[in-house]
């Protein structure tokens, strides 16, 4: 099998016990943040990210991969033990999981979630190993009126994702393709919107953008609230499902997964859309549908392992078009551009090793956090103990540090607390940052395959209907607009949103 | 008289048209150039303008449909977190990492009511020599631990 040949190619390269040692480290630093409350897997690789800038190309992704799996499963940790969900995607395992724990099942819904997550990410994995490569050479057939109109596609599903009023996510795309566009144009030579900074001409650094709006303004709006009593963190008693809840999260886990390795492929936030649908399609075949929010078993399993392969598998567009389809993935370009990595369709036929032993790591990172983290669970309880008035001046340095050794400027820190300020403003307002972000990365891109597309076709807007793939892409799009303009999908949407 | 009926919706869009109308007029003079050859204004003009019209529909909504307030915020947490972050930014470079961290971390902490001097003071301080281990001798990053050292 060329898939197998292909993987070991990738276990070759990426199984020494340097890049182990690295993605043990990053396993553990994710997880470390991640578990911290208020702080979402965004942040946390945004924050740990300059940790990775002195390794080499390999070994820094493979930290990346480590960190990026560490702070997920945090996010279910937080989730599971005292109801904060770290982002969108683990919404869903706060209701059912934070019910378990309350239920003193606790250390179960984490090992459901912890194995359920791995199964799941081992399937990802191959189904990435077996479709990238297919889809690599279909993606070879597109040209800018491709890209472009993907792009918009994942645009408009970013905004039917977004939780809240449709038209401020539009409004926040577009004013995110604009923070995407400060800096030099490069076809033209001119400088856009820099103010005369110089720091300001290869546009604004992803690093303090992300940490401002989402690890600022979640603090600041955090130390607004009066902080709910930490004691009521559950105990934790035995970390094994009894045979009764195992019999019923097996079955999930296997539906999650399908769902999510399907749905990861989409682009635009693959893992939000199939927690979403796993935790809908278990409340519908399940026989006992009164459990459901009180503790369901199958509402922590199905979920978390969809999340969990829809979260490996959104690696597909990633690797093969060079489209990050989630804020996440939009990290690890901005990771993969330091490197000097440029992720697209030559990724895979000029650096095989490269991609493969990324894809090995992938799976290599997934083993190492439920080898280390099951016996860890205690530390990270004792984690969420720690009042909050202790942790947010550690994380306000460690974001510090993190921005300013990006390129040594402190003008990256500066713009990082004014970044924040937005971001405060934006969630007073009810403004989601998530597809801010997404037009922000995509900004650049968009405008550069507008252009040559626009050379191509002399002008002539027609050209992104002419070409098939594109117009299909453009229908794609328009069916999801009209699917929010329909009643009664805004209507489940909404009910989506409201558990 | 006309009554806001939705003050985030109302607030989000006069934001939206501020951003639109600032990006208009600071990139006024790049040139827009033709559909075939797309200037450097081309989409900034284009996207701004679209901000604009979708800012002003959301404030029209924020006129006519009720909606959510704005949940009351207050000061004290921004003040020092704000002042934690740029005090950082303008010392690392003139007195070196610690000094810096324990200056920035001690102003963070006062962002939360809960705070107590000694807690803070030792906090800051811990925070400090953390960092110089882990960043400077660890991870090997390029900066002075203080501003004696050579």
């Amino acid at each position: 099998m060329d898939v197998f040949a292909n993987l070991a190619t990738g276990f070759g390269a990426a199984v020494t016990p340097a890049n182990l040692l690295f993605c043990l480290i990053g396993c553990l630093l994710g997880t470390l943040v991640g578990v911290l409350p208020g702080i979402g897997p965004i942040a946390t690789i945004a924050m740990l990210l300059p940790i990775t800038f002195g390794l080499d190309p390999l070994s820094s992704l493979i930290m990346l991969a480590g960190i990026y799996y560490g702070a997920q499963y945090g996010g279910s940790t937080t989730a599971i033990l005292v109801n904060l969900p770290g982002e969108t995607s683990s919404v869903i395992t706060c209701i059912d999981g934070y019910q378990m724990a309350r239920r003193g099942r606790a250390g179960a819904a984490l090992t459901i979630a912890a194995l359920g997550s791995f199964f799941a990410g081992c399937v990802g994995t191959i189904v990435i190993a077996a479709f990238a490569p297919v889809l690599a050479g279909f993606a070879e057939k597109f040209r800018s009126p491709e890209y472009f109109s993907l792009m918009l596609f994942g645009l408009v599903a970013a905004v039917v994702l977004a939780n809240g009023s449709v038209i401020k996510a539009v409004a926040m795309v577009i004013l995110g393709l604009l923070f995407g566009l400060v800096g030099t144009d490069t076809q033209a030579g001119v400088t856009r919107f820099t103010f005369g900074v110089s720091e300001l001409y290869d546009g604004i650094d992803f690093v303090p953008l992300a940490m401002g709006l989402f690890g600022f303004a979640e603090m600041m709006g955090n130390l607004e609230k009066k902080l709910e009593d930490r004691s009521s963190t559950q105990k934790i008693d035995s970390l094994w499902p009894t045979r009764e809840e195992a019999k019923l999260a097996v079955p999930a886990v296997l539906r999650g997964t399908l769902i999510g390795s399907f749905l990861g492929i989409l682009p635009g936030g693959g893992a939000v859309l199939s927690s979403f649908a796993s935790y809908t399609l278990e409340k519908k075949i399940s026989r006992s549908k009164a459990m459901f929010g009180k503790g369901a078993v199958e509402g922590v399993a199905g979920p978390e392992s969809a999340n969990n392969a829809g979260a490996q598998t959104s690696f597909i567009p990633l690797l093969t078009l060079g489209i990050p389809s989630t804020p996440v993935m939009a990290i690890m370009v901005g990771a993969m551009m330091i490197q000097g990595i440029a992720p697209g369709t030559a990724l895979l036929t000029e650096k095989p090793t490269l991609f493969w032993g990324m894809i090995a790591s992938m799976w290599v990172g997934n083993l190492m956090l439920v080898i280390i983290n099951l016996p860890l669970i205690g530390l990270w309880v004792a984690l969420l103990k720690v009042p909050y008035r202790l942790l947010f001046p550690c994380i306000l340095i460690l974001c510090c540090v993190g921005a300013y050794s990006i390129s040594s400027s402190t003008f990256l820190v500066l713009l990082m607390a004014g970044i924040s300020v937005l971001g405060y403003v934006f969630n007073k307002l009810g403004c989601e940052c998530a597809p801010f972000l997404l037009g922000f990365v995509l900004g650049p891109l968009m405008e550069e395959n507008l252009r040559r597309s626009m050379v191509l076709s002399f002008g002539s807007p027609t050209i992104f209907v002419e070409r098939p793939i594109s117009l299909v892409l453009l229908f794609m799009s328009l069916a999801l607009i009209l699917l929010i303009v329909l009643p009664s999908f805004r209507k489940t949407r909404e009910d989506a949103f409201q558990e | 008289m006309v009554r806001v009926k939705s003050p985030q919706d109302f607030w989000a869009g006069i934001l939206f048209i501020c951003f639109g109308v600032l990006a208009l007029f600071l990139g006024h003079n790049y040139a827009f150039g033709t559909a075939t050859r797309m200037g450097p204004g081309f989409l900034p003009t284009t996207l701004s303008w679209i901000l604009v019209i979708l800012g002003l529909i959301i404030v029209f909504r924020g006129l006519t449909f009720d909606g959510t307030a704005i949940p009351p915020g207050r000061l004290r947490p921004q003040i020092f977190v704000l002042a934690g972050i740029v005090l950082f930014g303008l010392l690392i470079e003139r007195v070196g990492l610690a000094p810096t961290v324990f200056v920035s971390g001690l102003v963070a902490a006062f962002a939360s009511q809960e705070v107590n001097w000694k807690e803070a003071f030792l906090l800051a301080a811990g925070a400090a020599i953390l960092s110089v281990v882990l960043f400077i001798y660890l991870l090997g990053q390029s900066m002075t631990p203080w501003m004696w050292s050579p």
